[in-house]
């Protein structure tokens, strides 16, 4: 019964333990801002390819798996909404992720309105706390005419 | 006997737990898209330089050649295309650093850049900063560098260009867009 009883509260533990790693948001100052440089909202893009130029105030850029305060990478989530904020941003093709530390990134999207919205991460893409993420914009791709750049 | 097993089991659950939840954030670091600028380097053995992907570039995106400040806190943001971004400090190919040279022409790309008043250095990752500056004219040109300071190779620096400081105006209230 002892023996149980110690079991037991391994297992509570191993819950408690689980918990706070997944919550442990890093620091980020409270003038930081993440914001979409470039396309404005609203941009028509005609073709649907262009560069997305990110921003970031008040905060640095660091590579995936780099741990420095104060710093993470841009993820750009594009017709979705945001993902929970205490938890890894999903990888696909919803979820761009800039693990680089690239600043700008060259987009192809199909015809039609489109979202767009930044989600700053950490080394290890969970975002910080407060956590940084633009206005959702919504750009317009109108539909191809033939005559495509 | 069956709810020791239980109890067992239980246990096992728990620690899988804590080894998944470890293991999500492990693979979300790994699967990190490197995206375009995975260009090889070459060229290594000929210099000490930190090779750049020969379609790097950085750029000033803000103020443009030539602007007409009509403010002396300016703000100046740093483009940078097909290279990434990271702190002072770190190695890891096809990255580096910004510094705003100030009125002052390139230094010698073979060793750090300096660290004064008209070489900044941002190695915290930054990509934007304001800088005051007394009314007059100017030059900014940004130059990048790899974890030590060093510029790379090839250098990855801006046009030089001009701005006109107005002063003795009150900065104007713009929203940080």
């Amino acid at each position: 019964m002892q023996r149980t009883g110690l079991l037991l509260a391994a297992c509570v533990a191993g819950f408690a333990l689980m918990g706070p790693a997944l919550a442990d948001n890093k620091p980020m100052p409270d003038n930081a801002r993440e914001y979409i440089i470039w396309p404005a909202d609203g941009q028509v893009i005609s073709g649907g390819k262009f560069w997305i130029r990110m921003g970031l105030s008040n905060a640095g850029i660091a590579p995936a798996g780099i741990e420095k305060q104060y710093t993470g990478h841009h993820h750009l989530i594009i017709d979705t909404d945001l993902p929970p904020l205490d938890d890894v941003i999903p990888n696909d093709k919803n979820h761009l992720h800039f693990g680089l530390g690239q600043t700008e990134a060259r987009i192809e999207l199909p015809p039609g309105r489109h979202t767009l919205q930044l989600l700053f991460g950490d080394d290890g893409h969970v975002p910080h706390k407060p956590p940084l993420y633009s206005a959702k914009i919504t750009i317009i791709v109108p539909p191809s005419t033939g005559s495509a750049q | 006997m069956n709810k020791r097993h239980l109890v067992a089991f239980a246990a096992m659950l728990a620690v899988s737990g804590v080894l998944t939840a470890t293991n999500v954030r492990a693979q979300g670091s790994s699967n990190a898209k490197p995206d375009a600028a995975t260009a090889k380097p070459e060229a290594e053995a000929a210099s000490k330089r930190t090779p750049a992907p020969h379609d790097a570039y950085v750029y000033i995106g803000w103020p443009n050649d030539g602007e007409v400040v009509r403010t002396t806190h300016i703000k100046v943001w740093f483009g940078a295309r097909n290279i990434g971004v990271a702190p002072a400090g770190t190695d890891k190919p096809n990255t580096g650093h910004h510094h705003l040279l100030i009125d002052v022409p390139l230094p010698p790309l073979d060793e750090p850049i300096p660290n004064d008043k008209n070489h900044l250095h941002f190695g915290l990752g930054q990509t934007e900063t304001f800088i005051d500056l007394p009314p007059g004219t100017h030059t900014l040109q940004l130059l990048m560098a790899d974890g030590d300071h060093i510029p790379h190779d090839p250098a990855l620096m801006s046009k030089k260009i001009t701005i006109h400081v107005v002063g003795g105006e009150k900065p104007p209230k713009v929203a940080s867009q």
